[in-house]
């Protein structure tokens, strides 16, 4: 008997139902559907593209409203930016919608940020005035980078050395970003903040780069879309019953004086956007009778008008079947996607929120599983292919590109019983046979997840894609009860988290769809943002300011004023960094958040996203105003959380117990970089490559002290108790503050790519990490090739406090693919994951590849098109990230057996 | 005119776009970026008879609705309810 065949015969004894697992023979997964194949491939050659058409309408109206309320003046400029879109739709496509009329397009947003755009109008127009190009230059094709325009070429100009902006369209891009030079979000928070006593310690932290951005950057997503009302109840009735709310409530305050009166407004918004989506919808269905009037093949002219008869439907009514729900909820997620500058606008739970369509489409015979695969994999290039334009440093920089449009997949339901139905297998399928970076997929890990479902998505995981990414359910509910008890969490809402963006949890709710005389609880979200808040803090950036007393070695800047204290005793190193510059950069850096998304709000109300939240339609307000069922969503992001606390075992080993080294002697190898190179002067940020300088030798003693000080990820409660300290004394800071919600905050423990940029702009660290290399990836993974002692040891490290304790935590692990091979590999690979799980980690993702792969997908970027890879939360294409997150994913601890 | 000006033009990018007929990906510029004998004009500003007044850059005046207002010749108009051809 081959050893597969005892496994399964012994699972088969265990009870372990592996019937479903039908491509257990591993590494043959069925080819996508030819559709599949010719999207993605055009998508391979799309650009990153801007185009005008939809801020062209948004201004227009915008200021031809002036005087307006501002909700319903807000709505009046969505709406017809929405319907005045061109509509695109490619032969061959089943699924209509696009973010703009470009197949991987984006546009910009003024009115939140104009400045980016103003300070370059001069330039821009220089441009836009110089002599045509010759024809030959006129088509020159920029290089390597994937779909990203790195740099002007023919008529097409580059915007934040990321996406191409048509020639043309320059003139109409400096006019409408000229009426926003004063009134933006960026503006007018500025001049609030401005205003405060402390504004130049927030300008210390952001000039420093130790904090990464500002929250109107991107003001809305890392959250969970709710679908609910659209499926519940079609885009007439929804207008329907805004008229009849607005008959109830406009003029009327009830008993709230602050707020009441705004719920008239809310629902004439609400009747505008559902008009204004319903239009932009319909004119999809006469983009398809267009063309099908102008086709000369029977075949796709049937299908342009399939397509017309969907977008005919769903642009009134329910929907009557699983394609029209799907084609419903996508062009409802483009809708709150295209409200502000959105990264992580999170699908949820689709397979459980459209099982109501599948399941009577499959029972009528009216589809096929096949038929529901190939509508998935064209459903995740459309998600793919959804672009953000935030500014250079946001949009490339620190999400490489990705909007993180999470779907998740199993978790419970709201009878307390396994969520995983038939079709999330389909979902998962969809994904390992239609190969693309979004949606990434996230299992939410129960004790009752089936079986068959685990392995089938360690089989994903194995083709090494990125995903699904593990989070564990019960520390998710966990976290939800905890953090939420305040606002009345029950465990049947907590029930219905999910990850928003990567991995921040957010609220959730069950809602009864009614459909085909059945009523069926769906899941959805019920908070709004839960990612804006204090945004990416360098915690390692933030010893070596203790350190340097405040100074900013780097930049000259006194960021924090002088301590002045002798840090002669480990407490004493920790209180300043607790308990003084960490305290100052929370109250400060809180303020300057509530005065930019207080800005957001007054100046850009949601109001897509608003309609659809579980309970603003109900409540009659924005979700700004509280209108959601759960609010205190605000977070504080750390970063290099493990560089820290490696490098306060350094310091408290070497300096304080050992008494080895000074402080000060410490601090002079750290301002030398341990006598080697730069990562700058080198040009590779990880740290496999050290170039010594003259003065290496003077630091080799300590350097190897440094490096050899207990690291986290070997199980060592030297260095754990550190973390566990760290944990305990983040929490109650964070329960402390105020987000302009009126609500406390929670820890965020993601690095997303942040990890690059702040390792960029950290000094040496006294772990041994060198200047400007990145910092180790997310919370919970090891600092590269410092973990000695096994993926057991690393998780008993990282499993040492109460993730439930924060909104997440974050590790990726990188196994090379003959490590898990085979059906033995498949079930060893869940039972790494299944033991992370079982030891209350929150979050596991894998990258299964290579680093020789790695390397040469570097070296020859052309030929790797679409090798996809685990960054930090989410999948990216490779040839599409920057060079020092491609150095520190080569580097990161690779397990191989 | 130029395949990109051509109703059946379908957008892809900043650089190229799809011929609905031919199925063929057309360049917005350079060699091959030409129309086809089956040219149909296209919906955009610039094809409106509400469209008047361009400057060179393409910004001119819209004065299809209540309220007339700039206007720039690029932009689609295929779901404009006030498109009208010249």
């Amino acid at each position: 008997m081959s050893n597969e065949a005892k496994i399964q015969e012994i699972l088969k004894r265990r009870g372990l139902d592996v019937s479903d697992v039908t491509d257990f023979a591993d590494e043959v997964v069925p080819e996508p559907s030819p559709r599949f194949t010719k999207l993605i491939n055009i998508y391979y050659m799309m650009k990153n593209t801007i185009d005008m058409e939809y801020p062209y309408w948004y201004n227009r109206v915008w200021w031809e409203n002036d005087g307006d309320i501002t909700e319903i003046r807000r709505a009046k400029a969505e709406a017809a930016a929405l319907s005045h879109m061109t509509p695109t739709i490619l032969p061959g496509e089943l699924l209509f919608g696009n973010k703009t009329r470009n197949f991987r397009g984006a546009f910009c947003f003024p009115w939140v940020d104009a400045s980016f755009f103003n300070a370059a109008a001069e330039a821009m127009m220089a441009g836009v005035d110089a002599p045509p190009m010759a024809a030959a230059d006129a088509v020159s094709v920029v290089g390597a980078g994937g779909g990203n325009v790195t740099k002007d070429f023919g008529n097409v100009v580059s915007i934040a050395q990321k996406f191409g902006l048509r020639r043309e369209e320059v003139p109409c891009l400096v006019k409408v970003a000229k009426y926003w030079d004063n009134g933006s979000v960026e503006r007018v928070s500025a001049r609030l903040a401005e205003a405060r006593p402390d504004y130049q310690k927030w300008a210390g932290y952001r000039n420093s780069v130790l904090v990464m951005f500002d929250s109107w950057a991107i003001p809305q997503g890392r959250e969970v879309i709710n679908y609910y009302v659209p499926l519940e109840y079609g885009f007439d009735k929804i207008i329907e019953l805004c008229d009849e709310k607005i008959a109830e409530t406009l003029g009327e305050a009830g008993d709230d004086g602050i707020l009441g009166m705004s719920r008239g407004y809310y629902y004439m918004a609400c009747k505008t956007i559902a008009q204004g989506v319903s239009k932009w919808i319909e004119n999809y269905a006469r983009r398809a009778e267009y063309l099908a009037a102008h086709e000369t093949d029977e075949v796709q002219k049937k299908e342009y008008l399939d397509i017309a008869a969907v977008a005919h439907h769903i642009a009134h009514k329910q929907p009557e079947t699983f394609r029209q729900a799907l084609n419903l909820t996508l062009m409802c997620h483009y809708g709150v996607v295209n409200e502000d500058p959105h990264s992580g606008q999170s699908i949820g739970r689709l397979g459980q929120i459209l099982y109501p369509w599948y399941e009577k489409d499959i029972a009528d015979g009216t589809t096929t599983d096949e038929e529901v695969i190939e509508l998935l994999e064209l459903y995740r290039i459309k998600i793919t292919a959804i672009e953000c334009f935030a500014s250079s440093g946001v949009t490339g920089g620190v999400l490489s590109g990705n909007t993180f449009n999470n779907l998740s997949l199993g978790g419970l339901g709201y009878d307390g019983l396994t969520a995983v139905n038939p079709l999330e297998y389909l979902i998962v399928e969809a994904g390992m046979r239609g190969k693309s970076t979004q949606p990434t997929l996230s299992l939410l890990y129960d004790e009752k997840t089936p079986e068959s479902f685990l392995l089938k998505v360690a089989q994903c995981i194995k083709l090494g894609l990125g995903y699904p990414a593990i989070m564990n359910n019960q520390g998710g509910m966990n976290y939800m009860l905890r953090h939420y008890q305040p606002e009345g969490m029950t465990i049947y809402d907590a029930r219905a988290w999910a990850p928003g963006g990567c991995l921040e949890s957010s609220p959730g709710c069950f809602q009864p769809l009614h459909y085909n005389g059945k009523t069926y609880m769906i899941p959805g979200g019920a908070g709004p943002t839960a990612g804006t808040g204090i945004h990416f803090t360098g915690m390692p950036k933030l010893l070596e300011l203790v350190l340097s007393n405040g100074f900013d070695r780097r930049t000259g800047i006194q960021v924090f004023e002088p301590h002045n204290r002798k840090l002669d005793t480990y407490e004493g190193l920790l209180d300043v960094y607790y308990n003084v510059y960490l305290q100052e950069l929370l109250e400060v850096s809180n303020r300057m958040n509530n005065l930019q998304m207080d800005t957001h709000r007054k100046i850009c109300p949601t109001v897509w996203a608003s309609l659809l939240k579980a309970d603003c339609f109900a409540n009659g307000q924005n979700q700004s105003h509280l209108g959601a069922r759960y609010n205190g969503t605000i977070n504080f992001e750390s970063c290099g959380t493990i560089n820290l606390i490696n490098s306060l075992a350094s310091i408290k080993k070497n300096v304080y117990d050992d008494k080895k080294y000074t402080l000060e002697e410490m601090k002079d190898a750290m301002w030398n970089n341990f006598g080697f190179k730069t990562a700058f002067e080198t040009g590779v940020f990880s740290p496999d490559r050290r170039e010594a300088t003259e003065l290496a030798p003077k630091y080799e003693k300590i350097f190897n002290d440094c490096v050899n000080a207990p690291k986290y990820g070997n199980a060592d409660d030297y260095v754990d108790s550190i973390l566990v300290d760290y944990e305990d004394r983040m929490l109650p800071k964070m329960l402390a503050l105020r987000s302009y919600m009126g609500k406390q905050y929670y820890m965020c423990q993601i690095s997303v790519s942040t990890h690059g940029p702040q390792g960029a702009i950290t000094l040496a660290s006294a772990d041994g990490r060198l200047c400007g290399t990145t910092y180790a990836d997310a919370s919970m993974s090891p600092a590269p090739t410092t973990d000695k002692n096994g993926i057991y040891a690393l998780f008993t490290s990282a499993t040492c406090y109460d993730h439930a304790m924060c909104q997440n935590s974050q590790m990726n692990v990188k196994i090379h693919p003959s490590a898990i091979k085979g059906t033995q590999g498949t079930h060893k690979l869940l039972d790494v994951y299944r033991a992370y799980m079982r030891k209350g980690g929150f979050h596991i993702q894998f990258n299964v590849t290579s680093s020789k792969t790695l390397r040469e997908a570097q070296a020859k970027p052309d030929d790797y098109r679409d090798l996809m890879v685990r960054v930090a939360g989410f999948t990216q294409y490779w040839c599409e990230i920057g060079k020092p997150i491609q150095d520190e994913v080569i580097f990161r601890t690779e397990y191989d057996s | 005119m130029k395949h990109c000006e051509c109703a059946n033009f379908l957008h892809l990018d900043c650089e190229k776009g799809m011929c609905a007929l031919s199925k063929m990906i057309v360049p917005i510029d350079g060699e091959g970026s030409d129309a086809c004998p089956r040219f149909e004009e296209g919906f955009m500003c610039q094809f409106c008879k509400h469209f008047s007044d361009a400057d060179k850059y393409g910004i001119g005046s819209c004065k299809g609705y209540d309220k007339e207002n700039w206007a720039y010749a690029q932009c689609g108009a295929f779901s404009c309810e006030k498109f009208e051809r010249k």
